[in-house]
């Protein structure tokens, strides 16, 4: 059983990064949260570059499609690419509701699409649920290398 | 000494001479400078070139002169043949044959054919007059091709410039939905969070700030609705529109439930149009007839009727109806008849509705009276393609 | 039922985890269609449209499917390969549901890129409060690759 979830959020908003972290409170969440702000930053965060040379592999990635720099469907292809990160789940959290970022986020191995939701409540809920599933009765894939 | 000149006679010498460039189709000298003289003597100061054969006429052209005079019979081709030469070219230029005896019916046959005139070699008197009456004419046609053109181009700037508009409202009610969702859910957290802890007027000043955020929010969602009708990435295809009221009432279901409304539907057809779209179209009339109910739990019909040329739609309801003096008004944008405190919604619902109808080449209209519910119908053409796919 | 209109694919073997999902599921009116496979074939054959059900049709694939690793003919483990390696039915979201504890099951389920992987609880309210939670995550937060149907839009998260 794991001691701490780790959850990196992907997003370029600093407002939506706090919402998330907001919700995670209400949800009783008691693992660790890092967010960046761009795809570039989002690979050095996995690749453990630089400053992030002492990151925690993230056992769930929260990714928002419009970032700066690299987007995120680049990412995400990047991600289900690398040995070492493709079994990571990737939830994707986007306020596009087009269908063609929806179809195309599957295709990259993306594991689910929820939208970001409009309102307080309903962003709140949203973001329970994610920790509620992806922490709760889901086995998550090991942290140790590809085998 | 007189305070007058003695004016001269006016003699034809001295009338303002009209410019005149004329190619002649005449194997005859004489009849050619026949011909000149009666331009000249109608006032016509002539540049003339005279040529025989089909070459020549064709070399000729490249500098078009502004009238042919050409014989009917020549050695090797006939003046016609001269008319579709210059129809091949591409030129407006006014052809008049000009021959000896020429039977009615060959002359009827050739105006038939598109030659302007024609003028007997024993009556070039009438020539002058014959040119002139041809030149106005064809000065006409030009002047309608021209407004022609500036017809068209005023259309498609139109077209453009309501594209624009289109494309402006789009981009901006899709812009717009970021900033403000950062300002309605941040609004929204602070009435939560701080409720009852700042002073007596902070809940109050920051509840209205969340309405209007909130009604912001449906406001632009709307529009984008509104605007998004007839851009290119609906795609037409053949829709069942059995399907489409299943899952519109599925997605009423929390509303059916709370009103304890029934909603039925008769066997309805498929049709050519944008499945979403439909489904807007349906979602909003059932809709609204769930939510302008009367006293008693609404009932909701939606049935299709066909005849040769088009379905014909009805959603009708049980409902509060509608006065028939606003019959119309309804499905004009923000238009609301009642109070935001009565029934909630910002009056595009039907706008949309119609706006997609008529995308299809339909119509849409009410038959209500107050308190007596409402029926409203819709028509699709049969063969349903899009009225303007640009 | 009309097979092209379904929301979720059981695919289990076990009588009573079928009794059991089907009432979580219902309870919480997710799905009013949910379609069972007793076995991996026929599981496959609902999903690629052939055999008894070349009637369906790829566009409409269900929001969600409910794997379960052991199963006659075919099992879990190949269905999933099947589903994720053909273009037609890659999209779709699978989530495992086994009474496996083999890590070496729960690896190879992600490595062929199921969406999630979740191992059965011994006990029976366990049991269905996961299952409850699966499916009001998968066909009510998630926004499934076929979006474009009206219920799908307006499926809100959860009140």
């Amino acid at each position: 059983m794991k001691s701490t979830f780790h959850l990196l959020i992907v997003d370029d908003n600093p407002a939506d990064v706090s919402l998330v972290e907001e919700a995670l409170k209400v949800s009783a969440y008691a693992g660790s949260c890092q967010s960046v702000g761009d795809g570039v930053e989002a690979m050095a965060y996995l690749s453990r570059r630089g400053s992030f040379a002492q990151a925690p592999k993230p056992d769930l990635v929260l990714l928002d499609l419009n970032l700066p720099k690299r987007d995120g469907l680049t990412v995400l292809a990047a991600m289900k690419a690398g040995p070492e990160w493709r079994r990571i789940p990737v939830v994707i959290f986007s306020t596009s509701r087009l269908g063609r970022d929806v179809a195309r986020s599957y295709e990259l191995g993306a594991n689910c699409y929820v939208s970001k939701p409009g309102n307080l409540s309903e962003y709140f809920a949203a973001v329970k649920a994610i920790e509620q599933f992806w922490f709760g009765p889901v086995t998550l894939p090991p942290q140790g290398e590809e085998q | 000494m007189s305070s007058f000149a003695v004016q001269p006679a006016l003699d034809q010498s001295a009338q303002v001479k009209t410019r005149l460039s004329a190619l002649l189709v005449e194997d005859n000298q004489l009849d050619a400078e026949l011909e000149l003289r009666a331009l000249r003597q109608g006032g016509f100061e002539v540049k003339a070139r005279i040529v025989q054969d089909e070459a020549a006429f064709r070399k000729a052209l490249k500098e078009p002169p502004e009238i042919v005079l050409a014989d009917y019979n020549l050695p090797s081709w006939t003046g016609v043949e001269a008319l579709h030469i210059l129809r091949q070219e591409g030129l407006d230029i006014p052809l008049i044959l000009v021959s000896g005896a020429l039977g009615d019916v060959t002359a009827v046959e050739c105006i038939k054919r598109g030659v302007t005139d024609y003028v007997l070699k024993d009556g070039l008197a009438r020539l002058p007059q014959a040119i002139r009456r041809a030149l106005e004419e064809q000065h006409e046609r030009q002047l309608l091709r021209q407004a022609e053109q500036g017809l068209a181009r005023k259309a498609a700037e139109l077209a453009r410039s309501n594209a624009d508009l289109e494309q402006f409202a789009y981009v901006a009610s899709h812009d717009l939905q970021e900033p403000l969702r950062m300002v309605a859910t941040y609004t929204q957290l602070l009435a939560e969070r701080y409720r009852g802890r700042l002073d007596e007027n902070a809940d109050k000043f920051i509840a209205y700030a969340c309405e209007g955020a909130e009604r912001m929010q449906v406001l632009i969602r709307d529009l984008l609705a509104f605007s998004r009708v007839g851009r290119k990435e609906n795609e037409s295809a053949s829709v069942d529109c059995n399907a489409v009221m299943r899952e519109v009432v599925q997605g009423l279901a929390v509303a059916i439930q709370q009103s304890k409304a029934t909603v039925t539907f008769g066997s309805l057809p498929e049709v050519w149009g944008d499945r979403t779209q439909m489904a807007q179209v349906f979602q909003n009339l059932v809709g609204n007839a769930l939510k302008f109910h009367s006293a008693q739990a609404p009932t909701v019909s939606v049935q299709a009727e066909e005849n040769e040329k088009e379905w014909t739609f009805s959603v009708a309801d049980n409902g509060i109806g509608i006065a028939p003096e606003h019959a119309e008004q309804i499905f004009t944008v923000f238009h609301r008849l009642h109070a935001r405190t009565e029934y909630p919604g910002n009056g595009i619902g039907l706008a949309i509705c119609k706006k997609i109808v008529e995308r299809y080449g339909g119509r849409i209209w009410v038959e209500s009276e107050a308190g007596a519910g409402a029926t409203f119908r819709f028509t699709l053409p049969r063969e349903s393609r899009p009225a303007a796919e640009a | 039922m009309q097979t092209n209109d379904v929301d979720i694919l059981l695919v289990d073997d076990s009588p009573e985890d079928i009794d059991l999902s089907m009432h979580a599921l219902r309870s919480e009116n997710l799905a009013n269609r949910i379609f069972v496979a007793r076995d991996g074939e026929e599981a496959l054959d609902f999903l690629f449209c052939t055999g008894a059900y070349s009637d369906r049709s790829f566009d409409l694939p269900p929001k969600l499917v409910l794997l379960d690793l052991k199963l006659p003919k075919i099992d879990g483990l190949q269905v999933l390969q099947r589903i994720k390696g053909d273009e037609r039915t890659r999209n779709i979201c699978v989530v495992m549901l086994t009474s496996s504890r083999e890590e070496r099951d729960m690896i190879r389920g992600y490595n062929a890129g199921v969406n999630s992987y979740l191992q059965k609880p011994v006990d029976f309210n366990e049991f269905r409060a996961m299952v409850k939670l699966v499916g009001l995550y998968w066909v009510v937060t998630n926004r499934p690759p076929v979006a474009n149907s009206v219920a799908a839009r307006n499926a809100a998260v959860p009140k």
